[in-house]
C-alpha cells in the first residue's frame, strides 16, 4: 500500500481508466430506454404463447417504423415485449387487440407510453440533479476540512472528492454501455438512481479517508513528531483501508441479494450500484490519496 | 480500575443496564409494531405500495396553457385538478391520486402536467375516455310528481352560457343583503331560450346540472330577458364561488393531452414485490452472518443495531407514509448495506485503541468520539445528496430520495444509540484476558 511510492502509476492508472470509460461512453453511447427516448413498451403474457413470427405477421402492418418484439420468460409464464414508438390511446387498444387476438390466455402486464417531451425534460432533470450534489459535495467539503493543516487547501479536498466521484459514475456508466452494445441493457430512470446512490456512496467514502488525514496531520502538527505529509497520508490508508473494504463488503452482501433475488426490474439496478461501490472504494483509495500527494508535491515545487 | 478519571464519568451499572433494556424494548416495540400492522389487514397503518409494487396505472396529461396569461395558469391549474379529480371519482378507486406537477424552473420549458394514478386500474380504456370527456352543462325544469321528482330537458346546456361571474346581493336589491350571488350572461341565442323557458315555468325550480349531477336548483322568480340571471339560493360565499368556478369551466379550463400512459398488472407488482422483500431478508441476513463472523461480539451488536435500523425504517415508512416502490424498496437494501458502515468505523477505531493497551469500555468510549467526525462529514453529504435528489427529482427520484435521506439519519442514530449503549454494558477487560478478549477482538491485524 505504498502510495506514496507508486504515486506516478496509481495517477497513470486514473488517467488511463478516464481514457478508456470516455472512450467506450462516447464511443458506443448509451443505449436509451423509453424513458429518454419517449416510446412504448407493452409486455404480454400467454398460457399458450403464439409463434414470433405469426405476431410479427401482424404487426408488420401496424407499424411502419418499426418496433422489436422480444420473447421474455418469467417462471411459469412466457410471453413477449413489444417496443415501439409512443401510442395514442386508440393505437394502444389496437396494439393490445392484435397481441391478445393470437396465442392462448393472452394478458397485457405491463405498458408503459412516454412521450418524448416528458423524456427530454428526465434527462434535462437527471443532469441538473448530478450537477447540484457535485456542487453541494465540493463547498460542503471545502467548510468541512478548513482547518485542515497545510500543506493541501481544503478546496484542493473538495476538487479532489469530485474527481474521485466523477471517476465513480464514469466506470458504471462505461459498463452499462457495454453490456448496452453487448445484451441490448437499457439505461432507465432507475439507471439514473443508481448513479445518483453511487455519488452519496462514493463521497461518503472519500471523505472518511479524508477525515482520518486531517486528524492524523492534527495529531503529527499536536505531537510534533514531524512526520512528512506524504507519510501521514500513507498512514492514514492504513488506518481506514479495513473500514472500507468491510463497508463496500456488506454494501455487495446486500446488493448481491438484490441482483440475484430481486427481479428483473431491479437487476440492472443492483449491478451498476455494485460496480459503483467497487469503483468508489477503489477511488477513495487509490484515486483520491495519490491525488493529495501530488498536490502537496506540486505545493513545494 | 486505576484510572480514577475515567472512573469519575463511568455511570453507574444499573444506570447503563436500564438504559441497554430501555434501547431494546424501543426496538422491540417498533419491530412489533411493524409486524403488527402488517400482519393485521385492517391496520390504519399499511405499507403504502407504489402502482409499480401494487399495479394500476399512471397517466399523464400535458395541459395546453398558450393564449392564457401566465399569472392564472396555476389557478386554472387547480380547478383542471379538481375537475379531473370528480370525474376520477366516479370510477370508485381506492386513493386515486390527481397531481398537478410544473415542469421544472431550471429546465426552462414551460409545461405544466396533470399526473393521474389509478391504483388497481389496468384497463385504462373507460378512465381516459373518461377524463378527456367534454363536460355537460344542463338547465332542467323540475317537474315534482307525487313521488318523485322528474327533470325535463329544455334544450338550454352549457353551449349557450357566455360567462358567470360571482357577485354579493346589494341591500336594495329585494332581501339579497350582502348575500353571495352568482350571476350568468347567456349568449345571444341562449338569452332568446332562456326567456322562453323562463315566461312559461315562473315560480317552479330550474335545476342546473353538471355532469349530470344538480349543482343548484334554483326558482324562477320572473320571465328574464336579455340574457342574464341571477341565481340565488341560499350559498355559502365558498359553495358561490364553486358553481361559478363549475360554469365557467365546466368545459375543462384547459385543454389536455394525454403524454403518457403506464400500467402494470396486479399480479407483475406482486411478484416484483415478493421477490424484492426475498432479496431483503436474504440481504439482512448476510450482512448480519458477516459482521458477526469479522467482528464477533460487538458484531452481534452491530446486528441487533441493524434490526432496529430496519423496524425504525419500516415503521417510518408505515407512519409517514412513504410510499413503497421498486426504486425505493431497491434503495432501501442499498442502506442496508450501507447502514453499518457507521459501525464498521467506530469498530475499527475500537479496536485501534484496545490493542493500542485501553480497556475495552475505555476502548468503546474513545472509539465513538474518534469516529465521529468521519460519521458526521460522511453522513451529512449523503444527506445533502438526498435533499437535493428530492428536489430536483421527478417522483420516482423524490421516492428513493426520500428512503435514502431517512435511511441516513436512521443508521445514525441506531448505530450511535443502539450500538454505544450495549457496547459499554459489557463487562470491562483487557487484550491479555483470555476468552471474553478474543470475543471483543476481531478481524486480522493490518
Amino acid at each position: 500500500m505504498n502510495i506514496a511510492r507508486y504515486t506516478k502509476q496509481f495517477l497513470v492508472a486514473m488517467v488511463l481508466i478516464f481514457i478508456v470509460a470516455i472512450g467506450v461512453v462516447s464511443t458506443y453511447g448509451l443505449n436509451l430506454g423509453i424513458d429518454f427516448t419517449g416510446g412504448s413498451l407493452t409486455e404480454v403474457s400467454y398460457t399458450v404463447a403464439p409463434e414470433q413470427a405469426m405476431l410479427e405477421e401482424e404487426l408488420d402492418s401496424l407499424f411502419e417504423e418499426g418496433y422489436s418484439l422480444r420473447q421474455s420468460e418469467d417462471g411459469e409464464t412466457v410471453g413477449y415485449i413489444l417496443r415501439s414508438r409512443d401510442l395514442s390511446e386508440e393505437e394502444r387498444e389496437t396494439v393490445y387487440g392484435v397481441l391478445t387476438s393470437v396465442g392462448e390466455g393472452g394478458v397485457v402486464t405491463r405498458f408503459a407510453s412516454i412521450g418524448p417531451v416528458i423524456g427530454e425534460e428526465l434527462k434535462d432533470k437527471a443532469s441538473w440533479a448530478i450537477a447540484g450534489v457535485v456542487l453541494i459535495t465540493i463547498c460542503y467539503v471545502a467548510f468541512a476540512f478548513r482547518k485542515v493543516p497545510k500543506p493541501v487547501g481544503s478546496w484542493t479536498y473538495g476538487g479532489i472528492t469530485i474527481l474521485a466521484l466523477i471517476h465513480d459514475v464514469l466506470v458504471p456508466t462505461a459498463v452499462m454501455s457495454v453490456l448496452g452494445i453487448t445484451f441490448g441493457a437499457e439505461v432507465d430512470v432507475l439507471f439514473v438512481t443508481a448513479l445518483l446512490a453511487v455519488l452519496g456512496y462514493s463521497v461518503n467514502d472519500t471523505i472518511v479517508v479524508f477525515d482520518r488525514v486531517r486528524e492524523n496531520l492534527l495529531l503529527n502538527e499536536e505531537k510534533k513528531t514531524g512526520k512528512t505529509f506524504e507519510t501521514v497520508v500513507e498512514d492514514s490508508v492504513k488506518d481506514t483501508i479495513v473500514r472500507s473494504v468491510n463497508t463496500s463488503l456488506t454494501t455487495i452482501l446486500a446488493l448481491g441479494a438484490l441482483y440475484f433475488l430481486g427481479g428483473d426490474t431491479t437487476q440492472l439496478f443492483a449491478l451498476t450500484l455494485i460496480v459503483g461501490v467497487l469503483a468508489g472504494t477503489y477511488s477513495s483509495l487509490f484515486i483520491a490519496n495519490p491525488l493529495l500527494v501530488a498536490a502537496s508535491r506540486r505545493k513545494k515545487a | 480500575m486505576e484510572d480514577t478519571a475515567v472512573q469519575k464519568k463511568e455511570t453507574t451499572p444499573l444506570m447503563r443496564g436500564i438504559q441497554a433494556i430501555l434501547v431494546l424494548l424501543i426496538g422491540g416495540l417498533l419491530g412489533y409494531f411493524v409486524y403488527s400492522t402488517t400482519v393485521n389487514t385492517e391496520s390504519n397503518y399499511p405499507f403504502k405500495l407504489g402502482l409499480d409494487l401494487a399495479g394500476g396505472s399512471h397517466l399523464v396529461y400535458e395541459a395546453d396553457v398558450a393564449g392564457v396569461d401566465s399569472e392564472e395558469v396555476p389557478e386554472l391549474m387547480n380547478v383542471l385538478k379538481d375537475v379531473i379529480e370528480r370525474r376520477v371519482n366516479i370510477f370508485g378507486v381506492s386513493e386515486p391520486i390527481v397531481q398537478v406537477e410544473t415542469s421544472s424552473v431550471v429546465s426552462g420549458a414551460d409545461s405544466h402536467r396533470l399526473v393521474v394514478e389509478l391504483p388497481g386500474v389496468t384497463d385504462v380504456k373507460d378512465a381516459v375516455a373518461e377524463i378527456g370527456r367534454t363536460p355537460l352543462l344542463e338547465f332542467k325544469l323540475v317537474e315534482v310528481t307525487e313521488e318523485e321528482a322528474l327533470f325535463i330537458d329544455t334544450g338550454l346546456t352549457g353551449r349557450y352560457l357566455e360567462r358567470a361571474v360571482l357577485q354579493f346581493g346589494q341591500g336594495n336589491q329585494g332581501g339579497l343583503s350582502n348575500e353571495p350571488v352568482v350571476s350568468i350572461t347567456f349568449t345571444a341565442e341562449g338569452a332568446d331560450l332562456f326567456e322562453t323557458i323562463t315566461a312559461s315555468h315562473i315560480g317552479e325550480p330550474l335545476a342546473i346540472f353538471l355532469d349530470g349531477e344538480v349543482m343548484s336548483s334554483p326558482i324562477i322568480n320572473e320571465a328574464i330577458s336579455g340574457g342574464s340571471a341571477v341565481i340565488s339560493g341560499n350559498f355559502t360565499p365558498t359553495e358561490a364561488r364553486d358553481l361559478v368556478q363549475n360554469l365557467n369551466f365546466g368545459a375543462l379550463p384547459l385543454p389536455i393531452a394525454l403524454v403518457s400512459t403506464q400500467t402494470i398488472d396486479a399480479s407483475l407488482g406482486a411478484n416484483l414485490l415478493s421477490e424484492g422483500v426475498t432479496a431483503g431478508v436474504i440481504g439482512v441476513a448476510l450482512v448480519l452472518a458477516f459482521m458477526l463472523l469479522w467482528y464477533r461480539l460487538p458484531g452481534l451488536i452491530a446486528g441487533v443495531a441493524l434490526l432496529s435500523y430496519g423496524a425504525l425504517m419500516l415503521a417510518l415508512f408505515k407512519v409517514v407514509p412513504v410510499t413503497l416502490t421498486a426504486a425505493g424498496l431497491a434503495g432501501f437494501i442499498l442502506s442496508i448495506g450501507m447502514a453499518v458502515d457507521a459501525n464498521v468505523l467506530v469498530f475499527e477505531r475500537i479496536k485501534e485503541e484496545f490493542r493500542s493497551g485501553k480497556d475495552s469500555r475505555e476502548a468503546a468510549r474513545s472509539g465513538f468520539s474518534r469516529a465521529w467526525s468521519a460519521i458526521r462529514d460522511g453522513n451529512m453529504t449523503s444527506l445533502l445528496s438526498a435533499i437535493i435528489l428530492f428536489w430536483f427529482g421527478t417522483s420516482l427520484v423524490k421516492g428513493f430520495a426520500l428512503v435514502f435521506g431517512f435511511g441516513v439519519i436512521a443508521s445514525m442514530l441506531t448505530a450511535l444509540v443502539v450500538t454505544r449503549t450495549l457496547l459499554i454494558i459489557l463487562p470491562s477487560t483487557r487484550k491479555e484476558e483470555g476468552f471474553f478478549a478474543r470475543l471483543l477482538d476481531s478481524g486480522t491485524h493490518m
